[in-house]
């Protein structure tokens, strides 16, 4: 019998789990990760966990936020939520999404054709909790509730009303990072309405009012980005050492002089990486070395805090950080006088730099901005290097982060590329604007705390696992080596997980990188592959 | 009802509709300009929007012109408006039923159209066989629309009930505003078979609203269903039915806004991000008097300064 959750529900039963997962219901994938009985599956809660942590929605934890202390902290709570609710409504506090928001809230016909739409729900084999409505219609009736006028009267006459207590808001913050943010929802709601904004709605609140937001994405995400340089702690003269020791390593690799260029003022080009990239996937930095200087182009990376590092999680959960982040980045190409900024390979970075933040970049802080996506057909096609099609002659398939296609609609120039220098090209299905998110979407791809892990590779990554095996489904074994071109750092860290938990790489011998390192690869004067199959 | 109330009621009832849609279509209007939150696909990308392109697949973007289509987005809109295209794409089931339900309310607006014509040509005095045919549309558009209606409304009733899907989201709102648009359709239906000759009935109806003739005579069926009618009119604009205005900016202004900053909106911008902020999260550091500017780059400052 079919699961029936209730709005209601979310109020109910303090402490207890809202659902359980069932792995059984999860949409199948095919052989050989058929075996459920043979993957890891889900890690419990350990009981000093449930002690300490508010673990009750799912039996997932990925926000790890402590139980109060007592019930005046659960009152504080409460009122500071009520207060956010009013903020996330005025012009003062949220000009910033007030239109989409106010849209989105008054005119969802409830229709549910936005749930078919999402990878989630699917995946979990269609648990209303990952409806990307049910988080929605709660806080939509909170807001009529709370912040419009006769609303708690309207809410009495109406089905449905939902009491605020401490375990909705507990819940209901958990249940924001159970989103990927991809927008394929608000992509089929035939009223234009966007239960991805009302998710990050939701976080801001949190965030923003609360102080509420995962240590991944906040206290270890853009504090201390501002703070040091980077999320990944790397300090500025810790990333040019670690640049400086890659430089030297894939010289002798590549046999060509590998350089990078740090601070070079009055550079044409400043090219933000994801700093990520530089501690976990190095290939895709120095590839992007080797092109620039094959290709003879003005430019340079900064080491000033943070321009080496262009990640911007404000863009998953807070606008303050987002706008802190992307002034910062705009002050440091200003500064070093750069007629335009380059953004890396890196799906968020793209739509938090080049759209999200556009108009919080005003004067002479809009310096213009573009996708690597066709700053690298620009190199590809110049015809300052020689490539040869046939040292990619292995099956290639495209992941489309949601971030550079369905949000900013950059689609072809990264196709042209891989049609151009992959002779075994292959698209998956569907893809372009109507791709599926790899399932780390929304910041969630480096949050891993407690089991969240589990549930990433289980559930929100699941369709897109089976789309990558779809796609290489005329050579499914070990025997043909195969690449997922993802040229996305988030993405690649949620394909790592996702890869590493179904054994993908021994099984049937998919690896995963960027763009960069595939053009490199075909270049002529490379003798030896850029792409080590072994290495990964 | 006598002559003169009909008056009073039927063009209080529009008037009111139109102040209060005028009243909520402004305030979507004068809402502040928003962060960017476009989704392809973007129909108006001229040569790109098929595949869900956008100006920012050009290298230097900033260089080249941005060609725009008008009639890809008109193409889009009519589709989506009269075809229901994105519930056909993406909710093949409730499309049928939703279909009906629309195209009801779109031929009654046709119907009334045409009796507006033909009730113009009554006041001119045109002899009756040219604006027959007026009349025969209008009759067409009504019996099809009333029956198509009441089919649409009694069948998505059915689906909210029965439905598990859509069944823990229904509101008593939901339930009352469909069965107030059926009541429309259904009086309809049963006025226009009462009636020998519908499409005359209104059309002289009508007419003797735009001449301010008191001697409004109507049948009892017809006189049910203008009540109803108008009743609803006088709801509509307070609900979320009026998602017809709403949808031109759900689409126009958020998901095919893709404009960059002009001159006209950086003046905007300086006035929002000189607003206070009152956040309450320690790392906003906001005291409701701080502006975003001041929030969002103190640490800089903070900085520079030390």
């Amino acid at each position: 019998m079919k699961r029936s959750l209730k709005l209601t529900d979310i109020s109910k039963d303090v402490d207890t789990q809202l659902i359980e997962i069932d792995i059984d219901k999860l949409i199948p994938l095919p052989p050989p990760y058929d075996k459920v009985e043979e993957l890891p599956g889900f890690k419990q809660l350990t009981e000093d966990q449930r002690e300490r942590l508010v673990c009750n929605l799912d039996g997932v934890v990925s926000t790890a936020l402590p139980k109060p202390k007592n019930k005046e902290e659960e009152k504080k709570y409460i009122e500071q939520f009520v207060s956010g609710l009013k903020k996330l409504l005025s012009r003062e506090n949220n000009w910033t999404f007030l239109q989409p928001l106010l849209l989105s809230i008054d005119y969802c016909a409830q229709c549910q054709t936005c749930c078919d739409a999402c990878p989630i729900y699917l995946a979990s084999g269609k648990n209303d909790l990952y409806r990307p409505t049910y988080r929605s219609e709660i806080f939509r009736r909170l807001v009529n509730k709370y912040v419009k006028p006769g609303g708690k009267l309207r809410a009495k006459l109406n089905k449905g009303d939902i009491e605020l207590n401490w375990t909705t808001i507990t819940r209901l913050y958990e249940l924001s990072y159970r989103c990927n943010l991809c927008r394929r929802c608000a992509q089929s709601c035939p009223m234009g309405v966007d239960n991805g904004l009302i998710t990050r709605e939701l976080r801001k609140l949190f965030s923003q009012e609360l102080g509420w937001a995962p240590k991944e994405l906040h206290e270890k995400g853009t504090v201390l980005q501002l703070e040091v340089g980077s999320a990944t702690g790397l300090r500025p003269h810790v990333a040019k050492d670690n640049f400086e020791f890659l430089d030297e390593d894939f010289t002798e690799v590549t046999g060509i002089e590998v350089s990078t260029p740090w601070d070079k003022e009055g550079a044409d080009i400043l090219l933000i990486h994801s700093a990520g990239d530089i501690i976990s996937f190095p290939e895709n930095p120095i590839a992007f070395s080797i092109l620039c200087n094959a290709a003879q182009v003005s430019w340079t990376l900064s080491s000033e805090i943070p321009g080496y590092d262009g990640i911007n999680y404000g863009v998953f959960y807070d606008d303050v950080q987002l706008a802190k982040v992307a002034i910062r980045h705009a002050q440091i190409a200003k500064k070093l006088k750069v007629k335009k900024i380059v953004i890396g390979e890196c799906g968020h970075q793209h739509k938090a730099f080049m759209t999200v933040a556009d108009r919080v970049l005003t004067g002479d802080l809009n310096i213009p901005r573009e996708s690597v996506m066709t700053f690298l057909e620009n190199i590809v096609f110049s015809g300052k290097i020689k490539f040869d099609p046939s040292k990619n002659d292995f099956p290639v398939t495209l992941h489309d982060p949601c971030n550079i296609v369905r949000n900013l609609g950059i689609v072809e120039p990264q196709r042209r590329i891989l049609r151009y220098l992959c002779p075994q090209f292959r698209e998956m299905t569907p893809h372009g604007v109507d791709n599926y998110c790899c399932g780390g979407g929304g910041g969630l791809s480096v949050m891993s705390d407690v089991n969240f892990t589990d549930w990433k590779v289980n559930v929100s990554g699941r369709i897109k696992f089976k789309q990558v095996l779809e796609a290489f489904a005329d050579q499914p074994g070990p025997e043909v080596k195969k690449y997922l071109c993802a040229p996305c750092l988030n993405c690649k860290l949620q394909f790592r997980d996702l890869f590493a938990y179904y054994g993908a790489r021994e099984k049937s011998s998919i690896i995963f990188g960027g763009l960069a390192e595939l053009i490199v690869n075909a270049m002529v004067i490379l003798k030896k592959p850029f792409i080590t199959w072994g290495e990964y | 009802m006598s002559g003169i109330v009909w008056h009073i009621f039927t063009f209080g009832v529009i008037g009111i509709f139109l102040i209060v849609a005028t009243y909520r279509t402004l305030a979507i209007i004068r809402l502040p300009v928003h962060l960017r939150w476009e989704l392809a696909p973007i129909p108006h990308e001229k040569g790109k929007g098929r595949y869900g392109g956008s100006y920012l697949e050009e290298y230097e973007w900033w260089k080249k012109p941005q060609p725009r289509s008008c009639i890809a987005p008109l193409i889009y809109m009519v589709k989506e408006i009269f075809l229901l295209r994105g519930i056909w794409k993406h909710n093949r089931a409730l499309w049928p039923l939703t279909f009906a339900f629309h195209m009801g309310i779109y031929l009654t607006i046709g119907m009334l159209f045409f009796s507006v014509i033909s009730a113009i040509l009554i006041i001119a005095e045109v002899p009756l066989p040219v604006f027959n045919v007026f009349l025969v549309i209008a009759s067409v558009l009504a019996v099809a629309g009333y029956l198509l209606g009441s089919l649409g409304a009694i069948s998505l009733i059915l689906k909210r009930a029965l439905d598990s899907n859509l069944r823990p989201f229904n509101t008593i709102t939901k339930y009352f505003n469909l069965l107030f648009l059926g009541a429309v359709f259904i009086s309809g239906s049963y006025a226009w078979f009462h009636s020998g000759d519908f499409a005359s009935e209104m059309s002289l109806f009508i007419k003797r609203l735009i001449t301010l003739d008191a001697g409004v005579t109507l049948t009892f069926p017809l006189s049910l269903h203008i009540i109803i009618s108008l009743l609803f009119i006088l709801y509509l604009p307070w609900t979320d039915m009026i998602h017809f205005i709403a949808k031109y900016f759900t689409y126009h202004e958020i998901r095919w806004n893709d404009r960059p900053q002009d001159e006209k909106m950086q003046k905007e911008l300086r006035g929002l991000l000189a607003q206070p902020v009152s956040w309450s999260a320690t790392h906003v550091k906001a005291d409701g008097k701080k502006s975003w500017v001041d929030v969002t780059t103190e640490e800089m400052s903070d900085e520079k300064e030390s």
